[in-house]
């Protein structure tokens, strides 16, 4: 049938010549064996008059079904609708040519992506098109796209800042995230631009790290970014791989670890410190140990004095972990020591809130510990008779301000023969308060029991 | 004439520490050495006022006082030898001092005697 459509005067321009023959013969050929084109022909009102096989194969018409036919209907219900076919037609007639992409409709009803070009036929009473099939590589568009969108949607919707770039580092795209937190725009951000953003005295790494990327195949750098709104640097790690299945495209996220690199940096001073206090305290029990050694006169004597010292120090140790090593209540060391020793109701204790320093509380403790010890061997602790009152009050003088604090005890009959040889407890507090905390300190025996005051710079240390 | 104990008789000891028993159990150590002692003393302003106004052949320096650290003396000292004491290593000590010699906490007065020895020997 395809015989009855004159090629050669139709569509082809060509001088009348003697080759026109063959030409039309080999024309005809070309169109019949080019099985992978529709082509096909309509009159000007839209009636199929020529029908090759390759738009049987598209279509799914078979030739002598078609023709006659309106050949819209490879157009989809939607477009004929819209007037998608009349609009080809006359863009064809007006300027000679009208291409057209779009989804078309096989006889079955699915659907293709035909891509096409219409032209009108010389003798102005109608049109022919040919036409290809392109559903194959429309679909990878879509799913480029598609696949295209969702990394935009997520890229665009995580805290990471993501971008993409080159294998050697150059950028090609920065989400907004990263424009708004670098301060630079895409534009600007492009190529190496990004690298404004790096702290200076991390550009060579972090340009470094792309070379050895192109070995490695993967991009990993910890530097700091510049944060636009404040201006400060932060902490990131930046991670970046090869996309697969492009021509050497990257994607990578620089996520903000700050708070990590800074807890970590917190935590080694924390260790350090942690090792410092360890080793001070056990130098300090060693003194203890071989203070407590010299004044007594037994193993027996020396355990239990050792033991009451020891448990003392980790008292005031336990008061301080538990504020952290910040600063302690007066209050809570003298009863701490109190409770320690089974003072009762006859304990009269009081004062303003007075915080200490840890080594103040420390010294302080230590030192009460020896007089409560004492209170409960000779003292108003051990007599019913006794009495004692542990208060202070702030001061200021000369020397700043401090905490004068009197500890008194009152009722006590002392045993008969001369007072105790000067031991450990009075070398504390006369001696190591003073040396340690520049306190001012006293003690004395009174008739009816010790008396013992001390007066502690708080704020800072006197000279 | 060589042995630690030797160079230190008679030798004049500067001992910065800011807890009294440690500070008069290493007195009472290297007294016992036939050691001259200066101080001790547990702040900074006393160490510069007994260097600056007492003979010290050698110090032992406890790195960290109360709320400060040591160095300023350490500074002071110039040419005369110390060994610092402390509870740290030497990755916060700054790196002027890194390579000064050091005893770590709790301290063992033999080997700090051996060190403070050495510490003189080497600065004859």
């Amino acid at each position: 049938m395809l015989a009855s459509f004159r090629y050669e005067e139709q569509i082809v321009d060509r001088s009348p010549g003697k080759a026109a023959a063959e030409d039309s013969d080999l024309f005809r050929h070309i169109v019949e064996s080019a099985t992978d084109f529709a082509v096909f022909a309509v009159d000007a009102s839209g009636s199929v008059v020529a029908w090759n096989v390759g738009a049987e194969r598209l279509t799914g018409y078979c030739e002598p079904e078609i023709l006659g036919q309106t050949g819209d209907l490879i157009f989809t219900p939607e477009d004929r609708a819209a007037g998608a076919p009349e609009r080809e037609r006359s863009t064809a007639a007006r300027s000679g040519r009208s291409e057209d992409e779009r989804w078309h409709q096989r006889k079955d009803g699915s659907r293709f992506w035909g891509s096409g070009l219409m032209m009108p036929l010389r003798s102005g009473d109608g049109f022919v098109k040919i036409m290809r099939d392109r559903t194959a590589q429309r679909l990878k568009e879509l799913e480029l796209s598609e696949s295209e969108g969702r990394f935009r949607m997520l890229a665009t919707s995580i805290p990471q800042l993501v971008f993409r770039s080159a294998g050697d580092g150059t950028r090609t795209w920065g989400s907004p995230q990263w424009e708004i937190y670098a301060g630079l725009s895409d534009a600007k951000s492009r190529g190496f631009g990004w690298l404004d953003a790096i702290h200076p005295d991390d550009q060579a790494m972090t340009r470094d790290k792309w070379r050895q990327a192109q070995q490695s195949g993967e991009y990993y750098a910890e530097h700091r970014v510049r944060r636009h709104a404040d201006g400060e640097y932060r902490w990131h790690q930046t991670r970046a791989k090869p996309i697969d299945g492009t021509a050497g495209e990257w994607v990578g996220t620089s996520a903000d670890i700050h708070e990590m690199r800074t807890l970590q940096d917190r935590q080694q001073v924390l260790l350090s410190e942690l090792q410092h206090r360890t080793r001070n305290l056990l130098s300090l029990v060693q003194a203890i140990a071989r203070q407590t050694v010299r004044s007594s006169t037994s193993l027996s004597e020396f355990s239990g004095h050792f033991e009451s010292r020891l448990a003392a120090l980790s008292r005031v140790q336990g008061v301080l972990a538990r504020t952290d090593h910040g600063s302690i209540k007066l209050e809570q060391i003298v009863r701490a020591e109190l409770e320690a020793h089974g003072a009762d109701e006859r304990v009269e204790v009081g004062g303003p809130d007075v915080e200490l320093a840890p080594n103040a509380a420390q010294a302080l403790a230590l030192a009460l510990h020896e007089l409560a010890t004492n209170a409960v061997k000779y003292g108003a602790l051990r007599q019913h008779s006794g009495t004692l009152s542990v208060k202070w009050d702030l001061r200021e003088n000369d020397r700043g301000r401090l905490v004068k604090l009197d500890w008194r005890e009152a009722g006590v009959s002392l045993p008969p023969g001369p007072p105790p040889r000067k031991g450990y407890g009075r070398e504390l507090i006369e001696r190591a308060l003073p040396y340690q905390l520049d306190a001012v300190t006293k003690f004395e025996i009174a008739a009816d029991g010790v008396r013992c005051s001390v007066e502690l710079p708080l704020g800072g240390m006197a000279t | 004439m060589n042995r630690p104990a030797d160079i230190l008789n008679g030798a004049r000891l500067l001992i910065v520490e800011d807890e009294y028993l440690l500070a008069q159990e290493m007195a009472d150590y290297f007294e016992n050495l036939g050691t001259e002692i200066v101080g001790p003393v547990g702040t900074v302003a006393r160490a510069l006022d007994l260097i600056a106004s007492s003979r010290i052949q050698v110090a032992v320096l406890d790195v960290n006082l109360r709320d400060e650290r040591v160095y300023p003396v350490a500074e002071a000292l110039k040419q005369i030898p110390f060994v610092f004491a402390s509870g740290y290593g030497s990755e916060l000590e700054p790196d002027v001092y890194a390579d000064a010699p050091r005893c770590i906490k709790p301290i063992e007065f033999a080997a700090l005697a051996r060190t403070l020895g050495e510490q003189i020997k080497s600065s004859e």
